[in-house]
């Protein structure tokens, strides 16, 4: 009898988390680390569409998918830029083919790094936590917000502090340069710009990332960019190296040491001959 | 009889003792030691003993590299003589360190950075361990399963697999592409290194590093390195390590490189 009680209200229990796991996206409960408490976010992870082409939305163009803005606040999905600071904008996006900092190989920032055309890679154990960006091998070590920022200085991808908020990571970053661009666009921020992240698991293999930006010197008001990222599941999909600096077309880049194309213009060559 | 049972007790005090030392290291749940932390190479290695010597001259060969004599091992390149040759001609055209365009170190450059001057971080689960450089923004995570080495892949750091060997973690490291230097003395490898590292945690606060690296078309016999890392105290933190970016220094990008090119756009 006992354990017929004990059958039916484990049957109960993994009812209601199915339950649970097919209502509202919020009612998702992630897996625990082996402490038990901490929320599992770990896995490689990728965006879908082209928003690192322009947060406010673009057509296709050139082989790329169009995509519509993830500017979630204002309604209108449009950036709420200060008048001068739209004139920077605009020239930004008539130089962007030169002046974007990617093509320079130079680390994307926060939040770029979140929606690029590469996957990023979560890594966790209990009271650690880090974002590695395949991208430029950028990576973020998040610290908890018990101590305060490192701010004296400014960096690419800026100083994180974190907590939990129940289920969902909210971190706080600042110290940024104003040197990095939000998206292939131009879109901007100084370095007064103050991000508040979080992210939250709305399924097993989908991560909801957020970002509230607040920058009084380039926006009139904070406002907020939401997209999600979804867990790459390929059997032995990892991070690769991304030496961005190798030559004018990356052709170095994973070719095999004896490639005819390594040869070209290599040291190697004379080693080798 | 009596012999017999102190014989006994005296193994089970003994396991006991063992038992005791083993747990007092850190350890995950699944029984391997915690190399968790942030960590900073201690004096030693072969690289910090190279600054400013461009010219080549081999300080650590010296034994100059450890306190009373308890520092790490002395680099001993055995080139063969085309490797040596080649060497001394890289060192006579001023040909530059790979390093110094930001490309990534390679291992075991990768930890063997100036001594005291960049932590690593290291983030472990029951999957992979992960080393987070501040040097070069460098990452490698290392999958700690011993799978095998990937087809048609070639990188700055290879591919790196490791597995526990009892209390040491065991990196196997191969796919180079070829191009790495071991320090800025143009002391070098090819696409044929192969590098097996070990990292032994010692106490809470240490760790020994140990590298064996082969390459039979450079090196006659294996070259041998070994240094500690000494965990940093917990307030500090890694901090941004932006090569390229801070990088103004325009004469270290050559036409040759294309790197030039790319700077004038």
């Amino acid at each position: 009898m006992r354990l017929v009680v004990a059958v039916a209200t484990l049957a109960m229990l993994t009812a209601a988390v199915g339950v649970r796991s097919q209502g509202s996206s919020q009612s998702f409960v992630p897996g625990r680390l082996w402490d038990g408490k901490t929320p599992d976010f770990r896995g490689i992870w990728q965006v879908r569409d082209t928003a690192y082409v322009n947060i406010e939305g673009h057509a296709a163009e050139r082989g790329i998918a169009a995509s519509k803005s993830i500017v979630v606040d204002p309604p209108d999905g449009k950036i709420p830029y200060k008048p001068d600071a739209l004139v920077t904008r605009q020239e930004h996006y008539r130089v962007r083919a030169t002046a974007d900092p990617s093509i320079k190989c130079y680390q994307a920032g926060v939040p770029r790094a979140t929606y690029l055309a590469t996957p990023l890679q979560i890594l966790q154990s209990p009271g650690n936590l880090a974002i590695v960006y395949q991208q430029n091998h950028a990576f973020r070590v998040f610290h908890p917000d018990t101590r305060p920022h490192f701010d004296n200085t400014d960096w690419w991808m800026g100083d994180t502090r974190y907590r939990w908020e129940g289920d969902t990571l909210v971190a706080d970053v600042v110290a940024q340069t104003d040197e990095a661009w939000l998206d292939q666009a131009g879109n901007f921020h100084s370095t007064e710009v103050h991000i508040v992240e979080r992210y939250h698991m709305t399924g097993a293999d989908t991560l909801e990332y957020e970002a509230k930006i607040e920058d009084p010197v380039v926006y009139t008001r904070p406002w907020t960019l939401r997209t999600v990222l979804y867990r790459v599941k390929e059997a032995g999909a990892r991070i690769i190296e991304d030496e961005c600096l190798e030559d004018a077309n990356g052709v170095r880049h994973h070719i095999a040491p004896t490639d005819p194309r390594n040869l070209l213009k290599s040291d190697y060559t004379r080693w080798k001959r | 009889m009596i012999r017999r049972c102190l014989r006994v007790v005296a193994v089970f005090v003994t396991a006991t003792l063992c038992v005791l030392a083993q747990s007092a290291l850190p350890r995950l749940p699944d029984g391997h030691p915690d190399l968790q932390g942030l960590w900073m190479k201690s004096a030693g290695g072969f690289q910090g003993l190279f600054i400013g010597s461009l010219d080549g001259t081999n300080f650590a060969a010296g034994g100059r590299g450890g306190r009373g004599g308890r520092g790490p091992v002395a680099p001993q390149y055995p080139y063969t003589p085309e490797a040596a040759a080649e060497r001394a001609d890289r060192l006579r055209r001023g040909y530059e360190d790979p390093e110094a365009h930001c490309h990534l170190p390679g291992v075991p450059r990768a930890l063997d950075q100036p001594g005291g001057l960049y932590p690593v971080q290291i983030i472990q689960d029951e999957k992979s361990v992960a080393l987070l450089h501040e040097a070069m923004h460098d990452v490698r995570i290392i999958p700690t399963d011993n799978s095998a080495h990937p087809r048609n892949y070639w990188a700055w750091d290879g591919d790196s697999r490791g597995r526990w060997d009892g209390d040491t973690l065991v990196v196997d490291v191969s796919n180079f592409n070829g191009r790495t230097w071991l320090d800025m003395a143009a002391n070098f490898v090819d696409e044929n290194e192969h590098v097996v590292e070990r990292f032994s945690v010692v106490d809470r606060d240490t760790i020994q590093y140990e590298a064996t690296i082969t390459d039979p078309t450079v090196f006659v016999r294996p070259v041998q390195m070994r240094f500690t890392l000494k965990r940093v105290p917990a307030e500090q933190q890694i901090l941004e390590y932006s090569c390229l970016e801070g990088e103004r220094s325009l004469q270290h990008y050559t036409a040759e490189d294309g790197g030039k090119k790319r700077r004038e756009q």
